[in-house]
C-alpha cells in the first residue's frame, strides 16, 4: 500500500517533468520556454522526491534537504538564464504587448539600449 | 551569528545521517567557521527575524506558496496541452515593499515558480517581471497580482 502511493507520487512527479519538456518544444520563444521550464520541473522534482520519501522513509530528512535545494536554485537559475537571454537582446514573440524594462532603459537615457533595437520575430 | 551557526550545523548532521561524535565535531567545527566568514563579510542573515511570530509567517508562507505551486503547474498545463497556445506575454514592473535583500531575494525566487511569471531584472525595489498572460499593465495591480498574497508573511520574517 505505501509502495503504491509512492509510486503514485512519482508517476505524477514524471508527468509533471513531461509536461515540462512538452512545453519547451511547443512555447513560442526563449523567455516562456524558460517559464515552462521552471515551474513543471520544480513541482515535478518535489514530487518524485515526496515519492521516494515515502518508499524509504528513513531518506525523508536528506529528501527534505533536496527539496530545499531545488526549491533555492531552480528559480535563481531561471532568472539568470533569462537575464542574460535579455541582456543578448534575444528576440520575443510577436504576440508580446508590453516590454516596461525596454521602456524604462529608454527613458532612463542609457545609450545603445533603445527598445527600438529590440527586434520581434 | 549562532541562529546561522544552528542552522547550517543542523543540516550538516541530517546530510551525514550519523550521531557519531566525530562527525559531529569536526561539522561543528567546519559550521562555526562558515558561520562566522558569512556573518563578517554581510549582515544579510541578521536581519532574519527569528520570533514566534516571524517563525508563524514563514510556516504561512510555505503553505501559501504550496499552494500557489500547484495552481501554477496546472495553468501552465492547460497552456502547454492546449491545441493553440494563446498567450499574451510582456513584461510589467512591479514595486516590493521588503527592505532588505534576503526578502527581495525570496520574493523573486517566490514569484519566478508562481503563475507565469519570471523576474528579469531588479532595480532598487523595482522587479521586472516577465508575464506569461499580462493582465494588467498598471504597476498596482500587477503587484498586487503577482506578489499580494506572499509580501505580507514575508514583510513579517525579512523585513
Amino acid at each position: 500500500m505505501i509502495e503504491l502511493i509512492g509510486s503514485l507520487f512519482i508517476l505524477a512527479g514524471a508527468i509533471f517533468l513531461f509536461s515540462a519538456g512538452l512545453g519547451l518544444l511547443r512555447m513560442p520563444d526563449a523567455f516562456t520556454r524558460i517559464q515552462a521550464g521552471t515551474k513543471a520541473t520544480t513541482l515535478g522534482n518535489l514530487l518524485v522526491l515526496v515519492g521516494l520519501a515515502i518508499y524509504h522513509p528513513d531518506w525523508t530528512f536528506k529528501l527534505i534537504l533536496a527539496i530545499y535545494f531545488v526549491l533555492m536554485t531552480n528559480p535563481i537559475s531561471s532568472h539568470a538564464l533569462s537575464r542574460a537571454a535579455y541582456r543578448i537582446r534575444t528576440p520575443m514573440t510577436s504576440t508580446t504587448s508590453v516590454d516596461m524594462l525596454a521602456e524604462d532603459e529608454a527613458a532612463g537615457g542609457e545609450p545603445g539600449k533603445k527598445p527600438g533595437r529590440r527586434k520581434r520575430s | 551569528m549562532l541562529s546561522l551557526w544552528i542552522v547550517l550545523f543542523v543540516v550538516w548532521m541530517v546530510a551525514n545521517a550519523t550521531l557519531a561524535p566525530e562527525v559531529a565535531v569536526l561539522g561543528a567545527a567546519i559550521t562555526l567557521a562558515l558561520a562566522y566568514v558569512f556573518s563578517k563579510s554581510s549582515d544579510a542573515w541578521r536581519q532574519i527575524r527569528w520570533t514566534p511570530a516571524g517563525l508563524y509567517h514563514f510556516a504561512a508562507y510555505t503553505g501559501t506558496f504550496l499552494v500557489e505551486l500547484v495552481k501554477a503547474n496546472i495553468a501552465m498545463m492547460r497552456v502547454v496541452y492546449a491545441p493553440r497556445i494563446d498567450i499574451k506575454p510582456g513584461i510589467v514592473k512591479i514595486r516590493t515593499r521588503l527592505k532588505s535583500p534576503i526578502g527581495r531575494l525570496a520574493l523573486a525566487n517566490t514569484i519566478a515558480l508562481t503563475p507565469g511569471s519570471l523576474v528579469i531584472d531588479i532595480q532598487d525595489e523595482t522587479l521586472y517581471i516577465h508575464w506569461l498572460d499580462v493582465q494588467t499593465t498598471d504597476p498596482d495591480k500587477a503587484t498586487e497580482a503577482l506578489a499580494g498574497p506572499f509580501e505580507t508573511h514575508l514583510e513579517k520574517v525579512f523585513g
